[in-house]
Formats: structure tokens, sequence, C-alpha cells
């Protein structure tokens, strides 16, 4: 058996602009400065945008069934990298190659509508993340047992407490079967019993149905039980990789 | 479990497994679609019965603008029927490009967590614009037996007419989607060319009998507009040899709208890796 995840080299470059302009632009923005451009031989327009690598170089493979913790404080380039495994970013260089389904949790509750009823918002939710029809209407009943809301679920959704609904939501989310689950910082929703409960239940997702799982947090007590192995990001680069402990100790001695 | 898929991610590269993995997310387009259709008339007093309200009132205001004051030359039949012949098609292909454009939009959040073909967007919102099209049809018919109107024969040939109509819809909701991620002017540009768009296509008059509107010399010039020829198909088929075709026409609108498609699939594959980078 060898790695499921091998990632080769991966690099994502964005460009911020040092203007005040909206992050989109407009066809009159375009049009005007491609007209400047012709216009005007030095590039000092060129210069206002400048590169940025949220990631370079990156390399590490994962095994089957191993739980990986990647560690890392704001802007590292943490949810980039998840991003980029879950496919929805699309890298400016390098590889990555997996095998088997994933799923990616990158929020609580995506796709979720307000004005659909719990049960609704279960079923679309599901097949969002990536279940078929049927495994969700399998998965139903324990989804709802799970996430405690039984009584609620014909009511609209925007009339959930907001516990309520995160607690819908991530039990949709834990009920998937995927071979690789990618999780960014979802585990602290509802009260104190709750997250315990999610929190067994993550660890028994990965060492009981021998899932692949990487896993994003700020939280280094969840992290240091849930995951052996953690990745240390620093600046967009790996700083290290080993046993969680002492990737833990080493990202709070450098951030002290 | 079926068998593990390996999944290869190479900067710059295409995905190939595109359309299979369109295919394989059927469910997420049918749960999209129902989704928006179960929304729209949420906390309404009437509920569902907006569904066939709607079209029953866009068709009423229709009659009376372009049959009663428009005074459309009929050939007999009755005024109703050969307005709304010129409606459906219209509606249908109008709901969709208006709602195909916001769909990436509309649902960036989605799109920005969650990885499945960026498409399915665009397509769900023009079935939902078929959902409503079939009512549509269905008051149509209900209009006929009150006229006591027996349709052509050629109405069988309304789904081909519907489908140059749908691939039309398609392209040009995939190009201007996709335009509409990185140019927001778009939002504002659609609804004006639909505006425009009603008028300059059969709609609300004949392009083919009566006081020949379209002259001769501008007939290549107005069927490169496709849903002109989708409209007047669409009213052959219900009317029959009142209402002639114009067949270059027809074929026109066909390559056309085959164009459309073509420059919309491509340009929406390329740009589609970065929509979540400029959304």
């Amino acid at each position: 058996m060898g790695s499921i995840i091998t990632v080769e080299n991966l690099g994502k470059k964005y460009q911020i602009r040092h203007q005040k302009e909206e992050s989109y632009t407009t066809l009159r923005d375009t049009i005007s400065r491609g007209v400047k451009n012709i216009f005007s031989s030095n590039k000092t327009n060129k210069s206002a945008n400048e590169e940025f690598w949220a990631l370079r170089n990156v390399n590490f493979k994962i095994n089957q069934g191993e739980r990986i913790g990647i560690i890392g404080r704001n802007g590292a380039g943490k949810s980039t990298l998840l991003k980029m495994l879950s496919r929805v970013v699309h890298p400016t260089e390098g590889r990555i190659t997996m095998e088997g389904k994933i799923a990616s949790l990158l929020e609580v509750g995506t796709g979720f509508h307000p004005e659909l009823t719990g049960r609704e918002n279960v079923y679309l939710n599901g097949v969002i993340l990536g279940m078929t029809r049927n495994e969700v209407q399998r998965k139903f009943d324990e989804i709802v047992a799970f996430s405690e809301i039984d009584k609620f679920l014909d009511t609209p959704v925007k009339r959930y407490s907001s516990g309520m609904f995160v607690r819908l939501a991530f039990s949709v989310a834990v009920h998937m079967e995927p071979d690789i689950l990618i999780i960014d910082e979802v585990l602290a929703v509802g009260d104190a019993q709750f997250q315990k409960k999610s929190e067994a239940k993550m660890a028994s997702i990965s060492k009981d149905e021998g899932r692949t799982i990487i896993f994003v947090s700020h939280n280094m007590k969840a992290m240091v039980n849930l995951c052996p192995t953690s990745i240390y990001l620093e600046q967009g680069m790996i700083k290290s990789i080993g046993e969680t402990k002492g990737i833990v100790d080493e990202y709070l001695n450098n951030n002290n | 479990m079926s068998q593990k898929r390996v999944i290869i991610i190479e900067a710059g590269k295409e995905n190939i497994t595109y359309w299979r993995d369109l295919w394989s997310n059927r469910e997420l387009l049918y749960y999209l679609t129902l989704r928006d259709i179960l929304i729209r008339y949420k906390q309404t007093l009437l509920g569902i019965a907006w569904g066939a309200f709607r079209p029953l009132l866009t068709i009423f205001v229709f009659t009376i603008v372009f049959g009663r004051i428009a005074h459309l030359s009929d050939n007999g039949v009755p005024y109703a029927i050969m307005v709304c012949c010129g409606i459906l098609p219209w509606q249908f292909f109008s709901n969709s490009l208006n709602d195909a454009s916001n769909s990436l939009l509309n649902n960036s959040d989605i799109l920005s967590k969650v990885y499945f073909p960026r498409m399915i967007f665009p397509i769900s919102a023009i079935s939902i614009s078929i959902v409503d099209f079939v009512i549509s049809f269905g008051i149509l018919c209900i209009l006929m037996l009150c006229y006591s109107f027996t349709p052509a024969w050629t109405i069988i040939a309304i789904p081909f007419f519907l489908a140059i109509a749908f691939t039309t819809s398609l392209g040009a909701g995939f190009l201007i989607s996709a335009l509409n991620v990185r140019f927001r002017d778009f939002k504002f540009i659609v609804p004006f060319l639909l505006q425009l768009g009603l008028f300059i296509s059969p709609v609300g008059y004949n392009s083919t009998t009566g006081c020949q509107i379209v002259p001769d010399k501008w007939k290549v010039l107005y069927y490169l507009n496709p849903m002109a020829g989708v409209i007047d198909g669409f009213r052959w088929s219900v009317i029959g040899s009142k209402a002639p075709l114009y067949l270059p026409g027809i074929y026109m609108s066909l390559a056309v709208s085959f164009f459309i498609l073509f420059i919309g699939i491509r340009f929406f594959r390329k740009v589609e890796k970065n929509f979540v980078d400029i959304i």
C-alpha cells in the first residue's frame, strides 16, 4: 500500500494589488487600463501588482489511514493548501496525486439554505458534499440522531438557533464516507458537550474506519489528540514534518 | 464501494475526467434545481400556485400589448395563441439566460468551498426554466382548448425548436456567467440585451407573413439571432401553414446556436479554474 496522497513541488501565486480598487474588475477599468498602456510607455501601472506566493515548494506524502495535522500561524498557507487539496483552488505550479473519494469540509454548512427545512437541507448539503441521494437516505436517521434536533426537522433553518444550525450541519458532514477527509477548523462547533461528541466521532472515523484525514486547527489539544503526525507551515513553506507533540512544541516556542 | 479513482491535479493542466465528473454529479444538479424551485415560493400565500400564475400573468400582459394595441395580422388564428407561441420560447430563453448569467455569483459560497464541475450551476439555472416552460405550455394547451383551436400535426416538432433555444441559452449562459465572475458589468448588460432581444425577435409579430416586417435583404442579419428561428419554428409547429417557415432562417439559427455553445464551453472551461481566485 503506497501513499494515498502525494504532493510534489506545490505552489500557489496570487497577485496583490496596491491600489485602492475593488477585488473584482469592471470592463471599464480593463479597457481604460488597456488604453493607458497603449499610450504610455512607462510601466508604473504594472508595478502596482505584486506577486505573492501563498504557498511554495511544498512536498509531502500521506499514507492510507494516516491522520495529518497542519499547523501554522494565520497566513502561513494552511487554508490555501487545503483548498488546493479540495480542488477548489487550482495550483500555480506542482502537482497533487490522490487516490479515492475525497470530501472536504472547509466550512460547516456549505450550501445550507435558510428558507429550507432541516430535512431538505440535510439532503441538499449531503449531495453538495459529494454523497449520493441513497447514501443520505441510508444515513438520515443517524445524522438526525447525532445532531439532536429531531424535533425541528421540518422547521426552516432560518428559525434555528446558531447552535442547532451548526450541529445539524456538522452531523451531515461527519457522516460522509470518503477515503480522504479534509477538515478546516470545524471542530469548534456547538457547546462543550457537543464538541466532545464530535471529537470522539472524528477519532472513530479515522481510527476505526481507516480513513485518511487532513486536519487544520488552532486548537493544539485537539490536534495532539487526533493527529499522530503534523506538518508545520511557515510563510508558505514547510518548516518541519514529524510527530505532532514535537511540532506543537516547536510552534509554540517559535511564537512566544 | 466503487473502485479507487486516482485524481491528478497538475498546475496548468485540464481535468481530463471533467465530463465524467459532470455526469456523476447529476444528483447534485437535481437538488440544486429543486432547491431553487422550492425557495422561490417559500413564505408566499399562493405557494406553488405562483408557478402557474406567473406565466399566466405574463401571457395576459403580452397578449394585451401585442394583440390589442399592436394589432397584428392573425390569419384567423386567435390572437392569444399567436402571441403565446412567441412568448413561450422567448420567456424560456430570457429566464434561462438571466438566471444562468447570475448562477455562479449567486452560488459563490458553494463555489469557493466545494469542488464539482462548475457547469452544474448554469445548467441548473436553465433546468428551472424548463420546468417553467412546461407549466407555460400547459397554459397554452388550456388556451387552445378554450378557443377550440386544433393545433397542426407539426406540433411534434416543438422539442426540436426548444432544443435550439436550450443550446443557445446554454452556450450564452456559460459565456456570460463566466464573464460575470470577473466583470460584474454583465449584471446590467444582460437585462438590457434581453429587453432589446424581445423586440428584435418575432415575439409580438410574425416575421414571415402579413406586412413583411423584415425586408428580404435584412433576413440574413435578422436570423443571426437564433431566437428568431426558434420562435418562427415554434409558431409554425403550433399553427401550421398559417405561419409558414423560412427554412434558411432555421438552418441559420441552428448553426449560430451551436456556434455559441461551442464558444461558451471553450471559454468556460478555460477560465473555470480561476473562478475562486477572482469571484
